[in-house]
């Protein structure tokens, strides 16, 4: 992890609220379903960095050692929400930012945690496409994504993974774009297609906790990001504290609480106390 | 201003090519530091968090996170919410218990050249006489900072923190349990600071360290809730500065034990205003979230302004011009 100043590369409207952001970071190191901590300005107010998944690797070559992408840069893809994301959206090219990152342990990667034939299916609840960009183009046919969101802004979130061999299929709440209900009816029809599969969530708590149910009712392990508020993002504040089950116990630790941000952000469904979240 | 009164104390890289470099070193209480700049209490974890962003040598010290006799799970969440210039928690004093810093995280502190002081609660006196004791013994321990301010947990300090009588004993007994410097952290929570402060002058303690946080609130307008689980947190960051220097300056005069500056120190301006105010060395805490560098760039930032000012740290504390 490192603490840098970077330079914004680009920072552009992809679709109405909806910007990427390319910030230079040259030799970074990512792995998939890392994020980082950004300096949205430097005022006081808002005083707090922000917390951003990472969604792209600039000039990425794949360092099999280390399980993931090494780089010139990275790019951001965030939705404008408040006041901080609404001040990120105004930089400009040339402007500095702060970061510090990459963070957390990412979704575990296909070397490490499966044999051949498991098929890695990605549920993502709008911008929660992010994280799994990275492991779409590695995972290729070998993957599936599965996005849920209201409307037509979906189509700004799955473009850039058509040109991949991960299989895309969505859902919207409107029925504007493919089939109209929820992400989880995708979900119980993917695994229902059989074959060995594990699920990786990133998106609303309300969904992650319904891709949680699902996969578990179906006998499948399943994996999800979480968000929470966060001030530090290197596991100090211990504002980012989420309830862990039993043996989500880490030694030397009060078994209690994980941190989202330095034992996260992604998780064991199951290490999870969803009633508590 | 004596003139050879110059750094003899090897604090050399701060104010990088000046060839005369006022004295950064402070004595506050027997606590020797090679400059006034700590971190304070629960922003810094238990120091080596932080090896990776800044040379931790090169701070005055390190406050550790709050230690009570056993482990302490915390507040559920959400535990934090960012506010105007500042931000809300209720961490609920989370920490891995002394008998864990003493034997995992000590050791690995020792190897770092740094003053390291203990911060202790508890929510009896015994409680913070155990801590004491254990830590007295403990190499590489250089105070102990007793907070009788959180406002976090019901039954623990707020009872100590706002109440003169209740200071003074938790003050006496620690001071009676370990041969280390004793700092008292006082709550901001108090309609008379002075007399807060005077009460754990006489008590025994050697410095006085203030403020912790603000009690305050945020609610949710939508779901008519308040956004942190505990309802109340404490609010830190730049909003609670002008209170706290404000506090620093009203304690300066009415005790004289040395007095440690805290409360939204973001840069080396804000540090310098709380010594003119009467404060022997600062605390950055909420900063180093905002950046991790930043108690190593309020090190430089106070070099230079020594430098330009031809003075001596110990000559800005109290400089403040009537
Ligand atoms: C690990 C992690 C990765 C993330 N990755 C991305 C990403 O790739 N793209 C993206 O657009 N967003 C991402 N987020 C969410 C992003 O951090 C928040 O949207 C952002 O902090 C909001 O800042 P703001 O100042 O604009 O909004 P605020 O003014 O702070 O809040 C506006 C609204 O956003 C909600 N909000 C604030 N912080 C968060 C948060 N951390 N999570 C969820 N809701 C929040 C608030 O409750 C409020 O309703 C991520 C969050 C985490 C924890
Ligand atoms: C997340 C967090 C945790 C804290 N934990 C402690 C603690 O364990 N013990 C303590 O005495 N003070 C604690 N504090 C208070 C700080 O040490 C400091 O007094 C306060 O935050 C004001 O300084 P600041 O505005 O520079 O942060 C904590 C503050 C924050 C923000
Ligand atoms: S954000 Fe500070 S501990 Fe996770």
């Amino acid at each position: 992890m490192d603490s840098i100043t970077s330079k914004i590369l680009y920072n552009e409207e992809v679709a109405p609220g909806y910007f990427r952001i390319g910030l230079e970071w040259k030799g970074v190191l990512v792995l998939p379903g890392q994020f980082v901590m950004l300096r949205v300005s430097d005022s006081l107010d808002p005083l707090l960095r922000r917390p951003f998944g990472i969604y792209k690797v600039l000039n990425p070559k794949w360092v099999k050692s280390a399980g993931g992408y090494r780089g010139s840069g990275i790019e951001l893809l965030y939705s404008v929400v408040g006041r901080g994301t609404i001040r990120l959206s105004r930089r400009v090219a040339g402007d500095v930012a702060g970061l510090l990152g990459p963070i957390g342990n990412g979704f575990p990667v296909p070397e490490q945690s499966r044999n051949k034939e498991q098929k890695v299916i990605m549920v993502a609840g709008g911008v929660g496409t992010v994280p799994f960009y990275l492991l779409a183009d590695l995972l290729g046919a070998d993957s599936a994504l599965l996005v849920g969101a209201r409307s037509k802004e979906v189509l700004a979130l799955v473009k850039d993974f058509r040109p991949l061999k991960c299989k895309v299929a969505i859902s919207t709440e409107d029925g504007s774009v493919g089939a109209k209900g929820l992400v989880t009816d995708l979900l119980k029809e993917e695994i229902a297609k059989g074959g060995p599969s594990v699920v990786y969530g990133c998106g609303p708590l309300g969904m992650l906790k319904a891709v949680a149910e699902v996969s578990e009712s179906l006998g499948v392990d399943s994996f999800v990001s979480l968000e929470r508020s966060m001030a530090c993002g290197i596991g100090v504040c211990l504002g980012c504290a989420v309830k862990g089950t039993e043996h989500a116990a880490r030694p030397g630790r009060p078994p209690e609480y994980v941190m989202v941000c330095s034992d996260g952000p992604v998780f064991k469904s199951s290490e999870v106390e969803w009633s508590r979240l | 201003m004596k003139k050879n009164d110059n750094n003899k104390t090897g604090n050399n890289k701060a104010g990088k090519g000046v060839t005369k470099l006022p004295s950064m070193a402070v004595n506050v209480a027997g606590l020797k530091l090679s400059n006034p700049v700590m971190t304070a209490s629960g922003t810094f974890g238990y120091g080596l968090e932080f090896a990776p962003y800044l040379d931790l040598s090169r701070l005055g010290g390190v406050v550790v996170k709050g230690l009570s006799p056993k482990p302490r799970p915390g507040n559920p969440g959400p535990r934090i919410v960012e506010t105007p210039c500042g931000m809300l928690n209720a961490i609920g004093l989370q920490n891995v218990g002394v008998d864990a810093f003493i034997e995992e995280k000590l050791p690995k502190l020792r190897k770092v050249k740094t003053r390291v002081i203990a911060n202790i609660f508890g929510e009896s006196v015994a409680d913070y006489v155990l801590v004491a004791k254990k830590l007295d013994g403990a190499r590489g321990v250089h105070a102990v900072e007793i907070n009788i301010s959180c406002p976090n947990v019901k039954k623990g300090g707020m009872s100590f923190g706002v109440n003169p009588k209740e200071a003074a004993r938790v003050v006496r007994a620690v001071r009676k349990a370990t041969a280390l410097p004793v700092i008292t952290k006082l709550s901001p929570n108090v309609s008379d600071i002075a007399e807060m402060a005077r009460a754990v002058e006489e008590a025994g303690s050697d410095v006085i360290s203030l403020i912790n946080t603000i009690p305050g609130m945020v609610i949710d307008i939508e779901k008519r809730m308040p956004v942190i689980a505990r309802g109340i947190g404490g609010l830190s960051g730049p909003a609670i500065r002008p209170i706290a220097v404000r506090m620093v300056n009203e304690v300066y005069n009415a005790v004289s034990l040395p007095v440690i500056g805290i409360g939204g120190i973001m840069n080396a301006s804000d540090a310098i205003e709380f010594m003119i105010a009467g404060a022997s060395a600062v605390q950055v805490g909420t900063a180093s979230f905002v950046d991790p560098q930043a108690a190593e760039k309020v090190v430089d930032g106070i070099a230079d302004y020594l430098v330009r000012h031809k003075m001596s740290a110990k000559k800005l504390t109290g400089s403040l011009q009537k």
